[in-house]
């Protein structure tokens, strides 16, 4: 197929302005798929896609549709995810694309997230075409919405498409305007092979499955490939495209996106965003964009029983197979037993992996606090980067502590903008700034301590703004801190699993929440419990817990004995399950209850 | 200390059900019913049939304890019908010739003719479920008698010349205040009984109680109020000569403790007749079935009236004797422990007992492992505590 008939594109948008649905509403259209086969939503693949209404692992589909000029063009839609953690999978769809179709919600407008993509969109020279969806909304206002692309977008609000993603409404008009306005791809077919890998997926009977734009040249099966950043090579076992379904190719040569099978074990063994050459005639150089993605938020996670330490172990390895951002290695705690501390790309990640082992391994976990990695200068040792609790070394040696600040965007009402300062100054934010981006609404950027995110500010930004504020936010640097090690003690003894690196501000506010929670939580026993939350060998709060004074069954119903010790029994197999830290009993409720994170 | 008192035997126990009652109290969760005659005869016939199936190879009993229910509201010909069948099989060895007989009796049905009947038996020790020595407090438990009754009940036993007395009471009511219990207490007291049982009210779901508990209308003591009414029994009692020799137990001396009852708490074997009746044989735990109507059922068909049984391995034994003994003043035998099941219960549980030690809820006296008074108030709690495998955890 010619290039001129090929559109390579992807859609970007907040959360839940209908991203998923546009991508649904064009693949019926372009007959991708029959009625029968057609699930809402066809993109979002994981069920934790379906039930949050975003999406986290990007996936594409080549689409035929034949134009009112006659023509049969080829529409490559790269999805794309629509949330911060994943920015990196953003970026490197938008590198697939030659354009992007930036969807505005007709009801909610502009948001920092719609803004964070422009940038990105325009920083890889994307064409950008604004699209007003959900205009079936009572709320909608497409007046307001225009006013917005053209103020805080900078885009010819005149050019914006309006559609009912739901309804089907203008679906038509956009696929006119796709081939229309956004540019046809570029490209050499007999140049040296460059191909961007921008996503991965394993195959438990072809191995990886490398999703990929080709910039020049072409890529058939026999070939031997070489991967330019990680220098290893594979034979080509197969190309084609990706129709919701792979359909084999001959070949995929410049301006097509595709996937190529090449008897790769697993994703860990290539790196997205590296380029594919071939052995024999190389490129001269890989494409540009090449990003490892670095965990910056850092959680222990134990299995809730120790016998599913295996099961969490094979759970791991088969997640890092498609998520090599993941990052996990072997840890242990005297209280939750072995686990693993894994590294996540921010919070959501987080949740999402959680979320992934609970219900597609059937996994029972709990989560330490979530932690940032902080930098560390130690005499003797130099720099070191702790984030876990239990690597913390002796404060007397430590010389420097520095700790990740990232540049956070809040765009809002005007109204709320008090409030949103007031939460970035109690998180101890820097530089917070502020401008109008239209008549009426305001983007602020603060620098704040990503550890002050991790910590229900999500939650907080919600309440102050009624749910009317998106946040958005990018790493910045390391900036010199003052942290301390809070560990929390029942009956004296630490509890490792619930130490925390905090800074020293929040120590006691965060002692004292965990100390509350337990003490809601660890039922009375037959001794007083002193719950206490302490900096080395300074107690800094305390709670307690009395005990029992009476717990005795009056009578012992006659000779049925069987009956109380059936109680009994079950009451020791609630013991069993629980922890035991010196000789107090802890549920897991307490440190389920504990070490929750707020819903983000 | 010697744990081996006169009260205590190793021979087995009869016990046998009388699941009647002139009305069911509200706060009773026991298999009862009220039963007209015909109902009872039905019943009585049956009884005779069981006692007469038993198979005998649990004998020896030196106690026959009737039970309920309410075995004085009984007609007193079906009461003496099975008294016989138990004495006849007892010519074939069934029963030890040291047995003692008890029987469970309301105050109301306590009359001149009852007491010689319930003699000519060969009851020796009469437990009249008295529950409250206070006018306004009777009719709320559901009871039917008043105080001036007992008196007059206890007077008669007296005179009957009965081996010995027994009175059951119940206390934490709601709004009884410690110096209300103190007056009723004073009153059991001074009527010289020779045991008492004094049952902390508990609120069973399945009776009326429990209903109107879910409804709000009635509430259990808190649990600092109770702990605080428990520890005054006790040492309300023992200043007046009675020894909690358990958690419900008094006795005015070693030998006044229930030989019947310690059955139940030392692993001595038990045959339980009648429905709902639990039976112990030293390895083997058996019940009958729960309903007079299934029990009856099932001695129709011409087979035992067994409901269930299980077998218990060394670790449900030693579980239930940590759990009986913590209820117990002796507490446990550490010996027998380590001679019975191989373990040494100090060394599995040491944590445990220096903490519940320097905390006053135990006491270690040589080779016997106490629960303290305050130990005794959380005997429940304890028994969950202590580590009852071989391994320590």
């Amino acid at each position: 197929m010619a290039l001129t008939q090929i559109r390579n594109f992807c859609i970007i948008a907040h959360i839940n302005h209908g991203k998923s649905t546009l991508a649904d509403r064009l693949i019926q259209r372009c007959g991708g798929v029959s009625d029968r086969e057609f699930r809402d939503q066809l993109l979002d693949s994981m069920d934790l896609e379906r039930e949050r209404g975003i999406t986290i692992k990007s996936n594409t589909v080549s689409l035929h549709y034949k134009a009112k000029d006659g023509r049969e063009y080829l529409l490559n839609l790269i999805d794309t995810p629509g949330h911060v953690d994943f920015s990196h999978e953003v970026r490197r769809s938008l590198m697939s694309s030659d354009g992007a179709l930036i969807l505005v919600d007709a009801a909610q407008g502009v948001e920092a997230q719609t803004v964070a993509n422009l940038y990105l969109a325009m920083e890889h020279d994307l064409r950008v075409l604004p699209v007003i969806n959900k205009i079936d909304l009572p709320a909608a206002d497409i007046d307001r919405v225009q006013e917005e692309i053209d103020k805080d977008l900078g885009l010819d609000a005149l050019e914006a498409i309006p559609v009912s993603a739901k309804l089907g409404h203008g679906i038509d008009e956009l696929l006119e305007a796709i081939i229309e306005k956004l540019p046809a791809p570029t490209g050499d077919p007999e140049a040296s092979l460059q191909a961007l890998i921008f996503d991965a997926l394993y195959d438990a009977y072809r191995g990886v499955i490398l999703y990929c734009r080709i910039k020049q040249g072409t890529v058939k099966p026999g070939q031997t490939i070489r991967l330019m950043h990680t220098g290893k090579e594979y034979d080509v076992e197969e190309v084609g495209l990706l129709q919701l379904k792979r359909v084999k190719q001959d070949e995929l040569s410049a301006g097509a996106v595709g996937y190529v099978i090449a008897n790769i074990k697993a994703v860990r063994d290539i790196a997205i965003g590296d380029t594919i050459t071939h052995k024999d005639n190389p490129a001269p150089k890989p494409l540009p964009g090449y990003k490892e993605a670095k965990p910056v938020v850092f959680s222990s996670i134990y299995p809730m029983s120790t016998d599913d330490y295996e099961d969490l172990t094979k759970a791991l390895e088969k997640l890092t197979l498609n998520d090599p951002a993941l990052t996990y290695q072997k840890d242990s705690s005297a209280a939750l037993g072995f686990g693993f501390r894994c590294g996540f790309l921010g919070l959501l990640h987080l949740d999402v992996i959680q979320e992934r082992l609970k219900r597609e391994y059937d996994l029972s976990l709990l989560l330490s606090a979530p932690s940032v990695q902080y930098r560390l200068t130690v005499e003797k040792e130099g720099v070191v980067m702790v984030d876990n609790p239990s690597r913390y070394p002796d404060p007397m040696h430590i010389i420097k502590s520095e700790e990740p600040f990232i540049k956070a965007s809040v765009m809002m009402p005007e109204k709320y903008l008090g409030a949103v300062m007031e939460l970035c100054r109690e998180r101890r934010g820097v530089n917070t700034t502020f401008h109008y981006l239209a008549v009426g609404r305001v983007e602020l950027t603060s620098e704040l301590p990503l550890a002050e995110v991790l910590f229900d500010f999500y939650d907080r930004l919600k309440t102050v703004t009624q749910g009317y504020g998106s946040f958005d936010y990018e790493m910045l640097d390391y900036r010199e801190t003052k942290i301390v090690k809070v560990d929390i003690l029942v009956n004296g003894e630490s509890v490792d699993a619930l130490s925390q690196l905090v800074h020293v501000d929040n120590a006691r506010p965060r002692a004292l929440h965990y100390c509350e929670r337990l003490a809601e939580t660890i039922p009375k026993q037959q001794f007083k419990i002193a719950i206490q939350g302490a900096i080395g060998g300074n107690i800094i709060t305390r709670t307690t817990i009395n005990a029992y004074r009476k717990d005795v069954t009056a009578k012992c119903y006659g000779g049925d004995i069987t009956r109380k010790r059936k109680l009994l029994e079950k009451q020791k197999e609630g013991k069993r399950r629980m922890k035991m830290v010196g000789a107090v009993e802890i549920p897991q409720a307490a440190f389920v209850a504990v070490l929750k994170t707020d819903e983000s | 200390m010697n744990p081996d008192r006169s009260s205590k035997s190793n021979k087995p126990g009869l016990y046998v059900h009388i699941p009647f009652c002139s009305s069911i109290c509200p706060y009773c969760d026991f298999a009862v019913l009220t039963g007209n005659r015909s109902r009872q005869e039905r019943f009585v016939s049956h009884l005779l049939r069981e006692i007469d199936l038993a198979d005998g190879k649990m004998r020896g009993f030196d106690t026959v304890y009737f039970g309920g229910g309410t075995p004085s509201f009984l007609y007193a010909e079906g009461l003496s019908e099975i008294a016989k069948a138990v004495v006849n099989k007892g010519e074939k060895g069934w029963l030890d010739p040291d047995c003692q007989w008890f029987l469970e009796a309301n105050p109301e049905d306590v009359t001149p003719s009852s007491l010689s009947v319930w003699r000519e038996l060969g009851i020796r020790t009469l437990s009249l479920g008295v529950q409250a020595l206070d006018d306004e407090a009777l009719p709320w438990l559901g009871r039917h008698h008043t105080v001036e009754g007992v008196r007059r009940s206890v007077g008669l036993v007296r005179e009957a010349g009965f081996d010995a007395l027994s009175l059951d009471l119940i206390y934490g009511r709601p709004g009884q205040e410690s110096a209300a219990w103190r007056k009723e207490l004073e009153a059991a007291v001074a009527l010289e009984p020779d045991h008492l049982s004094c049952y902390q009210l508990t609120i069973h779901e399945r009776t009326l109680f429990g209903r109107r508990k879910r409804e709000g209308e009635v509430m259990e003591a808190s649990e600092d109020r109770q702990a605080e009414l428990f520890r005054f029994t006790h040492e309300f009692l023992a200043e007046a000569g009675y020894e909690g020799y358990e958690v419900s137990n008094f006795a005015r001396s070693e030998a006044h403790r229930s030989r019947h009852n310690q059955k139940y708490w030392y692993h001595t074997p038990y045959l339980g007749l009648g429905p709902s009746a639990h039976s112990f044989d030293g390895r083997s735990r058996f019940w009958n079935e729960h309903s007079l109507f299934d029990w009856q059922k099932k001695i129709d068909g011409g087979g035992s009236a067994v409901d269930g049984r299980e077998t218990l391995s060394d670790e449900d034994l030693l579980l239930e004797a940590v759990m009986l003994r913590m209820r117990t003043k002796d507490g446990l035998d550490l010996a027998w422990v380590r001679e019975r099941f191989g373990i040494d219960f100090l060394k599995v549980n040491e944590d445990l007992v220096a903490k519940l030690s320097t905390d006053g809820l135990l006491e270690l006296d040589e080779d016997w492992l106490r629960p303290t008074l305050d130990g005794l108030a959380v005997a429940d709690r304890l028994a969950v505590a202590f580590n009852v495998g071989t391994a320590a955890t």
